[in-house]
């Protein structure tokens, strides 16, 4: 570990992380604004409750602050490619069912689906400043299809509620991350030695 | 909606209907769920529906009746939902309740330079279908050739489609558009062209307008055949329409015929006019009928003179005075023209070369220095 310790891979990443953070606030203002369109375009009432969907990482995470830095990026890694793959089928159902008819939100869903993609490139980036570089992909199927058509725009909704709460909480994993470095959790510890 | 076992399904789902049908649906809670019909309700895009359209089919299953059903309010269904006592959302169903397509009518298209084809259409209902309806619009060589699918959509309006290539001349095409919904699918009649009698250019380029001199009642505009037409095309016809500063109102000149050049007359002095120009691709390749006017150009602004004449420049009484009777003349040469024979060669225009000529010559008897 002690080329992710050296100077300059103390200066990468937390350039890595200011951006990522910056990145993650435009990210979750954008999806709020997606959300917003999603429900009205949908039918459905904003504040309806939508249980916790398959294939959807949950935001919520007991003992945060005992994670490493490292844990952290392991799990928002495994999250925003899952959000991708969610993001991909939600545009092409919609394409399907609406065609062109509805290009405000195929755009707003293809622009929020770039940016998650983005994201998730700028998280492999900081891994790779660890020794042990970003997890593949391969056992990575697709996500699984809802029955109807109603359940398609319920999941909808919960992808797009659950990805702005990841955004909140990305940005806050990055600020630990510029702060305490990847080996160490929110909990004061001792300083890493270059 | 759960992961592994939904706690309830509904019948039917996700149905398509037409406007006023009638619709019982049932909403059966599973097995692992400890739910009783009386503890479920229904609602419609969030509306709760009343208690009195409900029946218990079974210890388990509650259903609703919807009579007379109204075009759905988004296009991507009406959600009828079952919910438990507590609200939360057991099951749902999209409605999709419209009308079938209507047969697109209206069909006009043009051809850039003969290079494309751009048609667009109308749909052919009046209101909507309250579904989302495809529009496709195909073509095909009149005598043979397979059907062909134009691609790019939405290029000049909603309802339009774009053919970039591969275009035979010289031979009709039959072209017709397929619209198609949930509840069915209506073709347009077929429309005959012959890509050269659709032809249209670009606007004119390079408009110039300037003054003519000192004279404060004309303009000149110049400008260049689109260049497109410079290859293929001798006889372009252009028409011109120019108007005042803070006016809506333009006038037409019709008659400039292919000169690339004319002279507006009969003009107010000192006045900002904006002047554009369009050109008619007319008689391609020997075609004896006139294609579709390009757009306008851009418009140009130029203002005439202001006369110098009399103490303290400008006299609008006398601009008044002259309007007046030029106005006059028009109608007097009119009523000549109807009333008077053999004096056809009268009219406003050869009072306006006569004003054109008495200003000519003051310039100069001024340059002189000699007074009238």
């Amino acid at each position: 570990m002690a080329g992710a310790d050296s100077p300059s891979a103390a200066l990468r990443r937390r350039d890595l992380c200011a951006r990522g953070i910056r990145l993650a606030g435009k990210m979750r203002s954008d999806v709020v604004d997606l959300l917003d369109t999603y429900v009205e375009r949908q039918g459905l009432d904003a504040s309806a409750s939508v249980a916790a969907v398959e294939g959807v990482p949950p935001a919520a995470v007991e003992r945060w602050d005992e994670q490493t830095g490292t844990q952290r990026l392991l799990e928002n890694l495994a999250a925003y490619r899952a959000f991708r793959a969610l993001l991909a089928q939600m545009l092409e159902e919609q394409r399907e069912q609406l065609g062109e008819a509805d290009a405000a939100l195929g755009r707003a869903l293809a622009a929020v689906l770039l940016q998650v993609s983005a994201f998730a490139y700028h998280l492999e980036e900081l891994l790779r400043l660890e020794s042990r570089g970003p997890p593949s992909e391969e056992g990575d199927g697709p996500p699984p299809q809802p029955q109807g058509l109603f359940e398609q725009k319920l999941r909808g909704l919960g992808v797009l509620r659950e990805l702005a709460q990841w955004a909140v909480r990305s940005a806050r994993d990055l600020r630990q991350l510029a702060k305490h470095g990847p080996g160490a959790g929110s909990a004061p510890s001792p300083a890493e030695s270059p | 909606v759960s992961p592994a076992a939904a706690p309830a399904v509904i019948s039917p789902q996700d149905p398509t209907l037409l406007i006023g049908s009638s619709l019982v649906a049932t909403c059966t809670v599973s097995p692992d769920f400890p739910l009783k019909a009386e503890d479920l309700y229904w609602t419609l895009n969030g509306r709760r529906l009343p208690a009195a359209s409900y029946a218990a089919l079974g210890p388990s299953t509650l259903s609703v009746a919807l009579a007379r059903l109204n075009g759905s309010r988004q296009q991507s269904g009406d959600n009828l939902v079952c919910h438990s006592r507590d609200g939360g959302i057991l099951a749902g169903s999209c409605l999709y309740v419209g009308l079938p397509p209507e047969k697109p009518v209206n069909i006009t298209c043009w051809s850039k330079n003969m290079k494309d084809l751009t048609c667009k259409w109308a749909p052919g209902t009046e209101g909507e279908t309250f579904l989302h309806t495809n529009y496709t619009l195909k073509y095909k060589l009149r005598w043979y050739g397979r059907d062909n699918t134009c691609q790019e959509y939405h290029t000049a309006g909603p309802y339009s489609c774009h053919i970039p290539k591969d275009l035979a001349l010289f031979t009709p095409y039959e072209i017709w558009v397929e619209a198609s919904n949930r509840l069915g699918v209506a073709v347009s009649d077929v429309v005959m062209l012959d890509i050269l009698d659709v032809v249209t250019t670009d606007p004119p380029s390079d408009v110039h307008v300037s003054r003519v001199g000192d004279l404060e009642d004309q303009l000149s505009v110049r400008w260049s055949s689109p260049p497109a037409l410079k290859d293929f095309l001798f006889q372009a016809k252009y028409q011109i329409q120019y108007r005042v500063e803070d006016s809506s109102e333009w006038k037409v000149v019709d008659d400039v015929g292919n000169q690339t050049s004319c002279r507006l007359a009969g003009l107010r002095p000192g006045t900002v006019y904006f002047v554009q120009v369009r050109c008619n691709p007319f008689g391609i390749y020997g075609s004896k009928k006139a294609g579709i006017w390009s757009d306008w150009s851009n418009p140009t602004a130029a203002s005439t003179p202001r006369s110098e004449r009399g103490a303290g420049g400008c006299d609008p009484k006398g601009g008044e005075q002259n309007t007046t009777l030029r106005r006059e003349l028009k109608q007097f040469f009119g009523w000549v023209k109807k009333h008077a024979y053999g004096c056809s060669n009268l009219g406003i225009k050869l009072y306006d070369q006569w004003r054109v000529w008495l200003q000519k010559s003051h310039k100069t008897r001024n340059q002189v220095g000699k007074e009238p």
